[in-house]
């Protein structure tokens, strides 16, 4: 294999000052949750490790999950979508065009066999042989199956990859099937969300460009960093809830006092995300604060659950941990019924605790 | 005769394949094939009609807006309901600014970078262009990205979210901006408007949208858009990739008082008032079952046998029985704008580049007022109750061109539902009389050198249109 530059030579050969590079190590370092003690080690992997090349493939899809990604607030985030990471082969943004964008595909797979990460942005149609989804005159399920014999690990972004998204909605008319029922045999991370937020995403990936693994994951095989808590659990809009204090139709008083949202169909209470503290395009706002229940969308079957706007009545399929269960469940309970908040939440705020000494400690081993 | 297949596309958003038939060093016909089918139109049937805003807009990660407008305006329309003033003019501001942002993407990331290809190599503005727009590295690209996060914070702030914004609702918007919001949507669009000036037009957005002719165009030498005028000229843009000179706008951006930029058909240097009646989707060529029919009529059942003649899975919408070109150049043809006018008999790759430039410089103008507009203390959104029975269309206008969805609701469900993209007009197969869509007719005559297998041409003329392939079929 021939040589591969370090991430620090891109950058500088970007004209990225050594300032600059310092600035974003330490900005990821905190992005990422870890303490100033693990920048050193940033740098120190940035300047040494060859890059590692990324192959993005797009199935069925919206490309949304592209332009969350390329708008991200991430420290120098134009520097690490457009330079960093350098994409090897990316429909959206690439230059060739064409066959020759297959053959720099191909030529991407044998010069860095076993040693890419391969992106993966909307799922395979499997109806028809895969016929709903063509790409290069060959079903993309194909293409798949091709791109990830070769991958270190397969990143799966956004609800389609992960789940299905709504195009798996019933009747799923072309049975579009998650990236993990189809692959197999390779280390997946699910990045769920639609799409995931910018500075997830590029966390995620910086993560394990950095590092050289796979973040901390939960059951579901998303990263525990980013899903390890609802967005109810840090939602601005909570002591609105835990008052009783509801918006009941979208034009209310209560809507204009900033109530919450429960009442008109908002999934905060299931959904593990990490809108509520990252926030979305550059950490301006988040659905919720726009006066919009949240819909779920980084939730396995999101789609499929009955009206947006009907209100949380089951949680049967969510689950990510048994603590996150347990208080699921309760809030479930609790939420149903209308009585016992104060039970819930402190059911909630234990478990937040274990959940963030999980993490730290799992931090600490990197 | 030989036979080109070019594709897949790339930098066009979802996937593309184009059959081409070349003699003589130039494409004698060619075939658009749609290979992307999810069936939102089958998912919709028998769901809560209010679904529709959260289940269209995620058709496509790039218009989803757009989609969100026209699913609250069919259901507005279906319940007799209307937005308020206020709400009107958030939801304006929204939608404008993911325009904006699209024209914007479009121009840097997708269209200009093929410029910058080795082939043309040696001509007076390659090395600008290479220094600006090679692919996901040109200083422009860099630059119009930065912009662009930052214009996307007013969809943050107004919207909660992008892309999958939810906040447009059939009776308004669910935010209520405060006056901190006013200020900062305000400063946000300022400096749009430097990087614009200084980046795109090298000149005064006013200047621009001032340019009343071909020839005052052609003098237009500065910024990015002055580079791109300089090549198009040395390589004739301009009469490459010729439409159908008929175009069509249902009107931009709805307000209580009318549409924003008008609604209407122009054809043979006349302009006439749209008679959306006359809307029919055909899908004789396409893997679809079923007849041609109004959208309100209109059925989706994919033929899985993927039979002949079927060549794609885009139904071929007609108005009249005529193709017709929707976009940026349509809408602000049929809206009347002078240099607009001016183009519309050229319609080829430039006049399509040109009118969208065109339309970026006013609709950061509109956004402006818009904002300065905005009243906190009004009311953003009214009395919308879902109806049992009813029938409704969406129309608007996406950065990509005329969107609409037709929803018939019975017994508090959705009984149909029927979207007819901007692109699914531009990249339409043949319908029952065997007329090609507007990109088939359009490659008809383009250039193919020897030995090229995705010829240049080819990919300007395709990448002229801005098409949004996810959309198109959805």
């Amino acid at each position: 294999m021939s040589q591969i530059e370090t991430f620090y030579d891109v950058m500088r050969r970007q004209g990225i000052t050594r300032r600059s590079f310092m600035k974003y190590c330490s900005l990821t370092a905190s992005a990422l949750g870890l303490g100033p003690a693990f920048v050193p080690k940033i740098v120190h992997a940035m300047e040494t490790k060859p890059r590692t090349p990324v192959i993005w493939v797009n199935g069925l899809e919206c490309t949304c999950c592209s332009e969350s990604f390329i708008r991200g607030s991430h420290p120098l985030a134009k520097d690490v979508v457009l330079s960093m990471i350098s994409l090897d082969y990316s429909h959206t943004l690439m230059a060739a065009a064409g066959h020759a964008a297959e053959a720099a595909l191909e030529e991407t797979i044998q010069q860095y066999k076993g040693n890419y990460i391969l992106a993966v942005e909307g799922n395979p149609p499997l109806n028809e042989d895969g016929m709903y989804c063509i790409v290069g005159g060959k079903p993309f399920v194909e293409q798949l199956r091709h791109a990830a014999k070769d991958a270190k690990a397969i990143i799966s972004w956004g609800a389609c990859a992960s789940y299905g998204c709504v195009q798996a909605a019933k009747p799923n008319p072309t049975q579009a099937t998650p990236v993990h029922k189809v692959i197999t045999d390779k280390p997946i991370i699910k990045v769920p969300g639609c799409p995931p937020i910018a500075e997830v995403m590029t966390g995620v990936i910086t993560y394990m460009l950095t590092f050289d693994r796979l973040p901390e994951l939960d059951r579901q095989g998303r990263p525990a960093m980013f899903y390890g808590q609802r967005i109810h659990d840090k939602c601005y809009r909570r002591p609105h809830f835990d008052a009783g204090q509801f918006v009941e139709q979208w034009d209310d008083e209560n809507a204009r006092k900033g109530y919450c949202l429960y009442k008109v169909g908002c999934k905060g209470p299931t959904t593990y995300n990490a809108c509520s503290t990252v926030r979305w395009n550059e950490g301006t706002s988040f659905p919720i604060q726009s006066g919009h229940g949240c819909i779920g969308c980084s939730e396995d079957g999101f789609w499929d659950q009955g009206s947006f706007y009907n209100r949380v009545t089951d949680l049967t399929q969510f689950g990510v941990e048994a603590n996150a269960d347990q208080v699921g469940l309760a809030a479930a309970g609790v939420v149903g019924a209308g009585v016992a908040v104060h039970a819930a939440v402190s059911a909630l705020k234990s478990a937040q605790k274990k959940t963030q000494g999980q993490s730290m400690s799992q931090n600490e081993e990197v | 005769m030989t036979e080109l297949i070019v594709g897949p596309f790339n930098r066009v958003e979802g996937d593309l394949e184009v059959r081409l038939q070349a003699s003589d060093g130039t494409v004698a016909a060619a075939y658009a094939n749609s290979p992307l089918f999810r069936g939102f139109e089958v998912m919709l049937k028998g769901a809560d009609p209010r679904d529709a805003l959260t289940l269209t807009p995620r058709i496509c990660g790039i218009c989803s807006i757009s989609q969100s407008a026209a699913a609250a305006l069919a259901l507005a329309d279906a319940a007799g309901a209307e937005m308020t003033e206020q709400g009107a003019l958030a939801a304006a501001i929204l939608h404008g600014v993911e325009n904006l942002a699209d024209h914007v993407t479009h121009f840097n990331l997708f269209f200009m970078p093929d410029f910058a290809r080795q082939a043309y190599k040696g001509r007076v503005w390659h090395s600008d262009m290479v220094e600006r727009f090679t692919a996901a590295k040109g200083a422009s690209q860099h630059a119009a990205l930065e912009a662009r996060a930052r214009l996307f914070h007013i969809a943050g702030i107004l919207g909660g979210k992008w892309p999958h914004t939810l906040a447009i609702q059939p009776a308004g918007v669910t935010r209520t901006p405060d006056a901190a919001d006013r200020v900062r949507i305000v400063s946000i669009l300022r400096s749009f408007r430097r990087h614009l000036e200084t980046r795109l037009f090298g000149g005064r957005l006013e200047e621009f949208t001032a340019l009343e002719s071909v020839s005052d165009l052609a003098c237009w030498t500065q910024g990015d858009a002055g580079l791109f005028l300089t090549a198009s000229a040395d390589l004739g843009l301009a009469d490459m990739g010729w439409g159908p000179r008929r175009y069509l706008s249902y009107g931009a951006y709805p307000f209580a008082t009318g549409r924003k930029t008008r609604a209407g058909v122009w054809a043979d240097g006349e302009i006439s008032d749209l008679k959306t009646g006359e809307i029919v989707e055909h899908v004789s060529q396409s893997w679809m079952l079923g007849g041609a029919a109004h959208p309100f009529d209109g059925a989706t059942r994919p033929d899985e046998e993927m039979g002949e003649p079927g060549y794609s899975w885009c139904k071929a919408p007609r108005l009249g029985g005529r193709t017709c070109e929707v976009g940026a150049l349509a809408r602000q043809v049929v809206d009347g704008h002078r240099l607009a006018l001016a183009l519309a008999d050229e319609g080829g790759v430039r006049a399509r580049i040109a009118g969208r430039l065109l339309e970026i410089a006013r609709t950061q103008i509109w956004l402006e007022d818009w904002a300065q507009a905005l009243d906190p203390g009004g009311r953003f959104m009214g009395e919308f109750d879902v109806p049992k029975t009813g029938r409704g269309a969406g129309l608007v206008e996406a950065a990509r061109g005329a969107l609409g969805h037709w929803v018939v609701i019975e017994g508090g469900r959705i009984a149909n539902y029927q979207i007819v993209a901007p692109t699914t007009w531009n990249f339409s197969p043949r319908d029952a009389d065997g007329q090609p869509g507007p990109l088939e007719a359009a490659l008809v005559g383009a250039p193919v050198a020897d030995g090229e297998t995705a010829p240049l041409s080819v990919q300007h003329i395709v990448r002229s249109f801005d098409p949004c392939m996810v959309c198109t079929v959805h």
